[in-house]
């Protein structure tokens, strides 16, 4: 079996699996809710703020927010996806068939992106009502766009690791929830090192310090670099992670 | 005939406890295998290196003359808990399982109506697995063994926590299996490993005990014929003649609904039914019943896993 074969039945069955509970939907519709009024709050707060443009005004607090809103919601879209796989001990079902582990994985991460661009979607609404008003610069929602769904990869693929490591969905949540946080206070810790040289490192390693410049307008090369490094990374720990149950 | 599982020397070590230790054994192409032992025995450990899902400390293993691992395609394996997702449709996790184990396209219908014919799974293809009863999620759980039509058949028991109705139905699934492929399962209910197998092994805290026919087995551990007796008209100084004229090893008296009950082990591989019976009726006695005993499978079980322990 071809490996995008096997990732094609798998994400398949996980987003079908996904779709048809409802934690999803609850999530979605709370995103929707928090990120609708914030939206609301921002505009009228933009009529008063009239030295900032609109990308200042809007458009990055509002993709800042939703960064914010998925530390919390990645984790507790990606807690079962090993999680239950595990307590159900249909995890063995699929190492025994033709579908490599690598591709498990792959489909696991993909499947819940696929799930966190479902709730990001719904907020096209912005763009089409800012755009309705006469804001015409539309390439700056799309490379935040951009940067947010890259941000959610990166996100989706500790969550992906959390799962991995425990049976129990509500330990994996907290264990994704609290490597999220690491991740974030990184840029806190830089900011308070007095070495510059370790700042920089401390900056670079964290996920908001790349997914900034999106928001911005900007697409660079060792921004994408990170993110292919940041996921690759995670998968081999996740692979190490289901290796374990062997040792 | 060609073995269909090899196991030679075979160790697992988990950390701080020795699963298996030095498991040799083979199971015959086209038989039925029991594989016996109490709980915590080694069972699980030893079905799941078989089936490629854990990577034994040492030995070697041959399954279908292969590695485990490059043999898992050729091996349906059913855990203690049935892997099944239970928001699920019968009919489309079955199609799912038989996807990833790369049944094409156009075998997968008539895989899928074989199937479920098979395991008496039609009328309720089109439900929940979340929604069966225990018995069906059972049967689910081995049509997803037999799916991508595997030589092998590995069960780690099948029949647990099942109503009576359920375990026969089971049962007569796995003697039907047997017909056309090689099943090995797992079990501590002897009586249904006798009703099923020819040959059995028995394992008991990680080492094999036995391993060979029931029948073998059977004859190996009694020494001499066992007969049961019932009989009226006895006298005690009867007791004394038996013993000085036959080559009896023990002569045990119980009390009969109609007369006395007794309990001859020969000493000698020698048939006694005749002689004995003879000698009783010209001594006076009446004869009601005279039995050859087997070994029933639940003492050769406890023979050997208490003989096990003293070993020790």
């Amino acid at each position: 079996m071809s490996f995008f074969a096997g990732v094609y039945l798998l994400t398949k069955k996980e987003l079908k699996d996904l779709f048809s509970t409802p934690l999803i939907y609850v999530l979605t519709a709370l995103f929707s809710l928090i990120i609708g009024w914030l939206f609301f709050n921002y505009l009228i707060l933009s009529k008063d703020l009239t030295r900032l443009s609109i990308a200042q005004a809007i458009v990055n607090p509002i993709f800042g927010n939703m960064h914010f809103l998925f530390i919390f919601l990645s984790p507790l879209i990606t807690m079962k996806v090993f999680s239950e796989e595990k307590k159900n001990q249909t995890l063995d079902l699929l190492f025994r068939s033709q579908i490599r582990p690598l591709q498990i994985i792959v489909t696991k991460i993909l499947s819940s992106l696929m799930a966190s661009i479902f709730m990001i979607s719904l907020t096209l609404i912005f763009p089409i009502i800012l755009w309705m008003s006469g804001y015409k610069e539309v390439g700056v929602f799309v490379t935040s766009y951009v940067g947010l769904a890259l941000t959610l990869l990166c996100y989706t693929s500790v969550g992906v690791f959390a799962s991995s490591l425990t049976e129990n969905q509500i330990l994996s949540a907290v264990i994704s929830f609290c490597l999220l946080l690491g991740l974030m206070l990184l840029v806190m810790s830089s900011n308070a090192s007095a070495n510059p040289l370790i700042g920089e490192i401390l900056s670079y390693l964290s996920v908001p310090y790349h997914y900034e410049p999106f928001v911005r307008g900007m697409i660079r090369s060792f921004d994408l670099i990170y993110v292919g490094s940041f996921v690759s990374f995670f998968i081999y720990l996740t692979s190490l992670s289901l290796e374990s149950r062997n040792w | 005939m060609q073995d269909a599982i090899c196991l030679t020397n075979v160790s697992k070590d988990y950390p701080g406890i020795k699963a298996l230790k030095n498991v040799t054994f083979s199971v015959k192409k086209g038989s039925i295998h029991g594989f016996l032992g109490p709980n915590g025995a080694g069972k699980t450990s030893a079905l799941k290196i078989m089936a490629g899902l854990l990577p034994p400390s040492e030995g070697k293993i041959e399954i279908l003359g292969l590695d485990p691992k490059k043999a898992k395609e050729r091996v349906g394996f059913l855990p203690e808990t049935p892997p099944l997702y239970h928001n699920m449709l019968v009919r489309d996790y079955l199609e799912f399982v038989a996807s990833i184990n790369g049944v094409s396209r156009t075998r997968l219908k008539d895989a899928l109506a074989e199937t479920l014919k098979k395991c008496s799974l039609e009328s309720v293809k089109d439900r929940l697995i979340g929604n069966l009863s225990k018995g069906f999620k059972q049967r689910v759980g081995i049509a997803q063994a037999l799916i991508h039509c595997p030589e092998l058949v590995i069960l780690d028991e099948p029949t647990v926590g099942l109503d009576p109705v359920a375990i026969q139905d089971i049962r007569d699934l796995i003697l039907s299996l047997g017909k056309e492929r090689t099943v090995l399962f797992s079990s501590h209910q002897l009586y249904e490993v006798g009703l099923l197998c020819e040959e059995i092994t028995v394992i008991n805290k990680g080492e094999i005990i036995h391993t060979g026919p029931i029948a073998e087995i059977q004859k190996k551990l009694q020494t001499g014929q066992s007969l049961k007796i019932e009989l009226s008209n006895w006298r005690p100084e009867l007791k004394e003649e038996l013993l000085r004229t036959f080559a009896i090893e023990s002569l045990a008296l119980s009390q009969g609904k109609e007369g006395m009950i007794l309990n001859v082990v020969a000493k000698k591989q020698e048939d006694l039914r005749q002689s004995l019976s003879l000698f009783l009726i010209q001594k006076g006695c009446q004869l009601y019943s005279l039995v050859e005993e087997k070994m029933e499978l639940e003492e050769i079980f406890n023979h050997l896993t208490n003989s096990s322990l003293e070993a020790k």
